[in-house]
């Protein structure tokens, strides 16, 4: 069986900004369909940096990331259809309902003609009660609230997903809630990269770990290498490390 | 794809507290400044058309001895514009009528020299409200559509979409725009229907075409300081700042500017008053006339110092003839050196008044407010041009009434050489019912537009240059 081209692929990626801070230093990892990948690290060590090169919200310094085999810096626009995103605090529009956000966001993401059942789906699909549907957001709790992220990165479809710490300040019932979605996720191919801070869930869901300090990727472990590793002591390890040297 | 943008602008604005509210009070002041408006324009052409009927009584009445004896004066009365129930401009400072003597026109009193100050300080007009009240509504309206998005963090969850930056902004102002711009139609078009409630002339003549171009001339500036805000909100990194930002510069374009050229203008360019140069005037008309009666009294003395006893009375004498020729002669000299003096005064006097005012209206054409105050009062019959029409409209019955009346009486005063004075008269014919008609020419639509080209410019740079500087900041936005 031949392995599967990535769809997440950074390849020497670095950023400096113009303050002269090195965020993010060589970095070279590849998600391929139907794979988790976690990024681990402290504030600060560069795992919102990576996902805010593939998104083309900065320019790299060297290096390149590519979504789909196109190149996030040349051709933004065709590189971001084949993306989905959502953050730590999913960005919605509070007075609209969580169908029109969805909406909205759907046709941004190119899937215009979308009938109200085919919303409503998806919102049952991510288990957001159907009370909710035709609330308005400013209502929600973040789990609702990111729970309806996570619909508008269904909906759109695209063969990546970047999550920016989606986890952080959920429940542990939201959040396990959420993971299950990505599992479904994963199952259908989809290429997911996730930033988090959570070491426990990063186990549990991600195919791989990567961690991250100082703007490296300073180890990466598959399931099956951490099924023979203690994840945490790994991590700690690496926090209590000495700096790294330019 | 921004479609989509301009949906969601509108539903997301018609879903906030604020439409509602712009559109009550749109509802609310429009029309009703409207209405007000029309009252008062009623009740100054009734006033109009009693005084132009005591005027037409006076003068059925006139004579010629009337005329000898300097006690004819003949009015000229200007008929409130039709459209000032939307643009006062000048309505109440011009003078309701002018007064035409042997010596010259005089302006009666101006409708605004009984209000109060506060009234003459500025009525409530259309103009007033879309420039107070709506251009500020516009511009606060403006002050998140780029500011808020980056606070809510939503700009980002935007861009991670395959959504070009410029189809962002130019969706969010079309979108933001339009939910300004329909409350405000929907006001527009209630003013209209209440003015066409009070038998108002609304469908008459030119005022269509006229009514839309002030419709037309509103919509733009409104999209204008839209534009202006969203340059604003894009430039700060949050609403608090952008809203700050954009009372500031509210004040500065809508208060501060269009007065503060008025001002420069006058201190760069000072210009003597209408009253100084009138004075000037009857001080160089008095002392020719002194000069002219003095000439006239050496000229006659001389003739009949020798002349036989009656001689003077007699036509036929050779005496008198002489007599005759050089009055004439003296009379056309000093006629034609006082025209050229005074119309050097004139001259003067409009060449610096216009330089004055270019400069004034050059500098205040900074500020997209004074632009559309310019246009619509034009439009409305109540701006520069209506005054001008009405100098001109002066002056021209100035001359029509000098050759059909004035010219018609002599009057020959002499100082002699024994400082005795003696006054002479002679009249000729006048038809009293075919005198002149005051008549004031209406501005054409063209005459207009290209009277305001620069106001015209003005606003089309003001809608450019702030999309075009909102376009560069938002392009450079670090979506962080």
């Amino acid at each position: 069986m031949t392995e599967q081209q990535p769809i997440l692929k950074a390849d020497d990626l670095s950023k400096r900004y113009e303050d002269g801070v090195l965020a993010l230093d060589h970095l070279n990892l590849d998600v391929r369909p139907g794979q988790v990948y976690c990024l681990l690290g402290a504030n600060g060590a560069g795992k919102t940096t990576a996902i805010n090169l593939f998104l083309n919200f900065i320019p790299p310094t060297t290096g390149t990331c590519t979504i789909n085999g196109i190149d996030v810096t040349k051709d933004p626009l065709e590189a971001k259809k084949y993306v989905s995103f959502v953050s730590e605090n999913v960005m919605l529009y509070g007075n609209f309902t969580a169908r029109q956000n969805l909406d909205f966001f759907a046709r941004l993401g190119g899937k215009a003609n979308l009938t109200k059942e085919n919303y409503y789906h998806v919102m049952r699909r991510v288990s957001l009660q159907e009370k909710a549907f035709e609330q308005r957001v400013k209502t929600f709790s973040k789990g609702m609230r990111q729970k309806l992220g996570i619909s508008i990165a269904v909906i759109k479809d695209a063969p990546a997903i970047l999550l920016d710490e989606p986890t952080s300040g959920l429940d542990p019932k939201a959040a396990e809630e959420f993971l299950e979605i990505l599992a479904e996720l994963r199952n259908e191919g989809k290429a997911i990269l996730m930033s988090t801070h959570d070491i426990f869930r990063a186990k549990e869901i991600g195919d791989r770990v990567g961690i991250m300090k100082e703007g490296r990727l300073v180890m990466e472990r598959t399931r099956e290498e951490l099924q023979y590793e203690d994840l945490v002591k790994i991590y700690i390890d690496y926090m209590r490390s000495e700096p790294l040297t330019a | 794809m921004w479609k989509t943008i301009v949906k969601k602008e509108i539903l997301e604005n018609i879903l906030s507290y604020r439409f509602p509210l712009f559109s009550l009070i749109a509802m609310i002041l429009i029309p009703l400044g409207i209405y007000v408006s029309q009252l008062d324009y009623q009740k100054r052409v009734r006033d109009y058309d009693e005084q132009v009927r005591l005027a037409a009584e006076a003068a059925s009445s006139l004579n010629i001895q009337n005329v000898m004896a300097g006690t004819v004066a003949i009015k000229g009365f200007r008929r409130p514009a039709l459209l000032s129930v939307y643009a006062r401009g000048f309505e109440g400072a011009l003078p309701g009528y002018y007064e035409f003597t042997q010596d010259g026109a005089k302006p009666g009193e101006s409708s605004s020299a009984e209000e109060s100050i506060l009234s003459v300080q500025g009525k409530i007009d259309f103009v007033f409200l879309i420039q107070m009240v709506l251009s500020l509504i516009g511009l606060l309206f403006a002050s998140d559509v780029i500011a808020g998005e980056k606070e809510a963090g939503t700009l980002r969850a935007m861009l991670s979409n395959r959504l070009p930056r410029d189809s962002i902004l130019v969706g969010k102002i079309a979108g933001g725009y339009l939910a300004l711009w329909a409350p405000f139609t929907v006001a527009f078009l209630t003013g209209l229907f209440i003015l066409s409630l009070g038998s108002f002339p609304v469908f008459g003549g030119d005022a269509p075409a006229k009514i839309f171009g002030v419709f037309l001339a509103a919509s733009v500036f409104l999209l204008a300081y839209f534009t202006l805000g969203t340059m604003v909100s894009a430039g700060a990194p949050k609403t608090r700042t952008a809203l700050v930002s954009i009372l500031l510069v509210w004040a500065f374009f809508q208060l501060i500017m269009p007065k503060l050229s008025d001002m420069l203008a006058s201190l760069v360019y000072p210009v003597r008053t209408e009253t100084q140069v009138s004075l000037e005037k009857s001080l160089l008309a008095g002392s020719l006339g002194m000069e002219t009666a003095k000439e006239l009294g050496r000229r006659y003395d001389l003739i009949f110092r020798s002349a036989p006893p009656g001689s003077a009375d007699d036509t036929e004498s050779p005496e008198n003839i002489k007599w005759q020729a050089a009055k004439a002669e003296v009379e056309e000299t000093a006629r034609a050196r006082k025209a050229q003096q005074i119309a050097a005064i004139d001259e003067t006097y409009r060449w610096q008044k216009r330089r004055q005012q270019n400069f004034a209206v050059n500098l205040s054409l900074l500020s997209p407010s004074a632009a559309f105050a310019r246009i619509v009062a034009d439009l409305c019959g109540t701006g520069e041009m209506a005054r001008s029409k009405y100098a001109e409209a002066v002056q021209a019955q100035s001359r029509a009434l000098d050759a059909a009346l004035f010219s018609k009486v002599k009057r020959t005063l002499m100082i002699h050489q024994d400082n005795k004075t003696s006054l002479g008269f002679s009249a000729q014919p006048v038809d009293f019912k075919a005198l002149p008609q005051f008549t004031i020419a209406p501005s054409s639509l063209s005459d207009i537009f290209r009277s305001n080209w620069k106001s015209l410019l003005s606003l089309a740079f003001w809608l450019i240059a702030p999309f075009a500087a909102a376009h560069a900041l938002f392009v450079k936005y670090d979506v962080r």
